[in-house]
């Protein structure tokens, strides 16, 4: 007999083959966490927080322009960048490292693609850069002194460096197998980012070529006449961080044409953008500066504030009041007819150089015409304080130019002892920091020079009791304001005790 | 001849074969054309561009350095009788002519009206490269990895491109030569120096004892379990 086989036919289900891309999505997402926890990734991110937590609350003394915060978020995601070049490239080699290549060779996953899934490794990074860029510009735009917008395109140039820096990590360990090259590279960008200086190009040029491009100076100015092309280099970087994650994976056995049309149209977008914003500046920008340079009142707003006026940059017309405050503290403290006296105060600036160069204002020669620079708080406030005190005092900005003498005492009391702390005001808004001995003294346009006889009085006259100084400077205002008053004159005038002879040398 | 004499007489080329060759030359190539930067036609270096190439220069050499102490037999040499500290030795003497050989020609690059003073470069030099070896040193002690390399260039990188950014300006160890600071600075880099190479000659042992990472329910040496 023959045994009856009772033969099952078990149908195997032979692994479906699903998609490529999700395979690559799942192996994406696991480097991705890997890229994560590495300990120099960790490490940069740590540091980047800390960066962070430490610049974004007093930027620009607290009265940050938007326009300026925008930009100030770029260089702290370099570090992060450089990290994700490093770690990246270490993850590309880790199966050659291991030896699991050979593992991986059976896998129906090809290498291109996986090449392609290192590169998506790093996006967690650049949304975690993007979160903290997003922290450190909203800590400025929630300032209640925040003034100007900022723009898009400026704050994803951050997170575009980190993909574009992870990328390069990733071609570069598929052109390069070795564990020092990543490392090499990374040492080699830092001394490109420490030595090359932004010098002699001109504001276009080809140093837009570089992932993040920084201005010499420390203005702000109003956001139309920046003229940076920012919207183009956040294209370029794009593109160029996509063209960079395509040749690794050409360079890894990718051929399919879609692969290629792909990287054609990244290339040309990365040479489009890379092309249009190192074209010249436009000449409507170049137009603008000279405008809002030379003749401000043609672009600005004026309003009425306690019978004075205030003509600001629409962009700092939420200012005014802050402005006004100021104006009405020293104004109440002087006597005669500068008590009552009606003020222009302008905003100026001099965009002619744009942010290539920091340039000093002449000093306004129109009558009781005071000028007030883009900055605000920190030593911003008594330095405009003493210049609209120099004003009522002298008559004019121009009038104070070559002011050597007793006028001066007047001039530090009224603008300084309104002021929180008025003796760290005095400190702060003179050059050298000093509370003794002769010094120039800062202003928005051109600086004041005080004797050490002058200091001595002004010091003395901050101890003592406000009210009673206040008193004495309204009831000898005339003679005090006189022109060639002497400094004896006016400390006796103001009660203090008269100075020695021989400290009467104005500092210029 | 001794015993030793022989030993290391036979010893020796097979430890230069092993040596990471390519790594180093990476290392030593990218620092000689670092230092050739001050050469190239145009406005010319400062002094302080000079010293930032020569601080360059030498992390780029101590990369490669750091992949010295890597051993893919580790595992297979560790029982064989020369000991580790012989073997080690053996690197670190081939390696040390080399690298002075490299850093005079560094130094001799850079023009010498722009060159800093050459002694305390040297000593920041040397600090640099051992603190690679002593961390390479450290991390074989420590860990069970044959090839620490990548880790140990990591890390070394992440300190040199860290440290003088937030380092205290108080400890003073990144200074320019105009600095007042510059001699006291070279006296503590010497101590980091005398540190790092301690450090190196304490780890020179094969590490008997492992570290065993602590793991619930496994390894137990009792039979019951408990």
């Amino acid at each position: 007999m023959s045994a009856v086989l009772d033969e099952k036919v078990t149908v195997v289900q032979a692994p479906a083959a699903g998609s490529p891309g999700r395979a690559v999505l799942a192996l994406a997402l696991f480097e991705g966490r890997r890229l994560l926890l590495r300990l120099p990734m960790l490490g940069a991110l740590a540091l980047y927080a800390v960066w962070i937590g430490w610049t974004a609350p007093d930027y620009q003394d607290g009265y940050p322009a938007l326009q300026d915060a925008d930009r100030a978020t770029q260089f702290g995601p370099l570090l992060v960048g450089l990290a994700a070049l490093f770690c990246a490239n270490q993850a590309v080699l880790r199966s050659k490292r291991r030896d699991t290549e050979r593992h991986f060779g059976v896998l129906p996953l090809e290498p291109w693609r996986r090449t392609a899934a290192h590169a998506l490794s790093v996006v967690p990074v650049a949304l975690l850069v993007a979160a903290g860029v997003g922290v450190q510009f909203g800590w400025s735009a929630l300032k209640s002194g925040a003034v100007g917008s900022g723009s898009p395109a400026e704050l994803l140039v951050g997170p575009l460096a980190v993909l574009l820096f992870g990328a390069f990590g990733v071609l570069v360990a598929r052109l390069v197998p070795s564990g020092l090259a990543g490392p090499l590279i990374v040492l080699f960008l830092f001394l490109a980012a420490v030595m090359v200086a932004p010098s002699g190009d001109g504001e276009r040029g080809a140093h837009w070529l570089e992932p993040v491009v920084s201005d010499a100076s420390g203005n702000s100015l109003p956001s139309d006449l920046l003229g940076r092309p920012a919207a183009w280099h956040a294209l370029y970087l794009a593109a160029f961080a996509l063209t960079v994650a395509l040749v690794a994976m050409v360079v890894a056995g990718g051929r399919g044409w879609a692969l290629r049309g792909a990287l054609a149209g990244a290339l040309a977008l990365a040479v489009t953008g890379g092309v249009l914003q190192t074209g010249a500046l436009p000449k409507s920008v170049v137009t603008a500066r000279e405008r809002a340079s030379v003749s401000p009142e043609k672009v600005q707003n004026c309003v009425r504030r306690d019978g004075s006026t205030y003509c600001a940059f629409p962009e700092w017309s939420r200012r005014v009041d802050t402005w006004a405050g100021v104006v009405h503290e020293v104004q109440s403290l002087a006597g005669g007819p500068a008590h009552d006296q009606d003020l222009v105060i302008r905003q100026r600036i001099d965009a002619r150089y744009g942010l290539e160069s920091d340039t000093a204002l002449q000093p306004s020669a129109a009558a009781h015409h005071v000028t007030v620079g883009t900055a605000w708080g920190g030593n911003r406030v008594p330095e405009f304080s003493t210049a609209v005190a120099s004003v009522l005092v002298a008559g004019s900005e121009k009038a104070t130019v070559d002011l050597c003498d007793g006028r001066m005492v007047t001039i530090m009391w009224l603008g300084i002892s309104g002021l929180p702390d008025p003796l760290r005001s005095l400190r702060n808004v003179r050059l050298d920091d000093s509370l003794y001995g002769s010094a120039i003294v800062l202003s928005p346009t051109n600086p004041l020079g005080m004797t050490a006889a002058q200091t001595d009085v002004v010091r003395e006259l901050l101890g003592k009791d406000h009210d009673e100084v206040e008193a004495r400077v309204k009831a000898h205002w005339t003679e005090l304001t006189a022109p060639k008053v002497s400094t004896a004159r006016a400390a006796a005038l103001l009660g203090a005790t008269t100075p020695k002879k021989g400290l009467e040398k104005c500092e210029r | 001849m001794s015993e030793a004499g022989v030993l290391v007489r036979e010893l020796t080329p097979v430890v230069a074969r092993t040596l990471p060759w390519r790594a180093l030359a990476a290392g030593a190539a990218l620092g000689l054309s670092l230092a050739w930067i001050p050469r190239l036609p145009g406005d010319g270096t400062a002094a302080w561009q000079s010293l930032t190439i020569l601080r360059t220069a030498v992390l780029a050499y101590a990369l490669g350095l750091a992949f010295l102490l890597d051993d893919p037999a580790r595992h297979l040499t560790s029982t064989v009788p020369v000991r580790r500290a012989l073997r080690t030795g053996l690197r670190l003497a081939l390696v040390t002519p080399l690298t002075v050989v490299w850093w005079t020609a560094v130094l001799l690059l850079i023009p010498s009206q722009v060159r800093p003073p050459w002694g305390a470069v040297t000593v920041e030099a040397a600090a640099a490269c051992a603190l690679a070896l002593a961390a390479g040193a450290l991390a074989v002690r420590l860990t069970q990895e044959p090839r620490p390399g990548p880790s140990v260039a990591a890390a070394l990188l992440f300190t040199g491109i860290v440290s003088p950014l937030l380092l205290p300006k108080s400890w003073a160890l990144f200074v320019w030569p105009q600095d007042k600071r510059w001699d006291t600075s070279h006296e503590r880099w010497a101590w980091v120096l005398a540190g790092a190479l301690t450090v190196l000659l304490l780890c020179l042992r094969e590490p008997v004892r492992r570290l065993r990472p602590l793991r619930r329910g496994t390894g137990s040496s009792s039979p019951s379990g408990v």
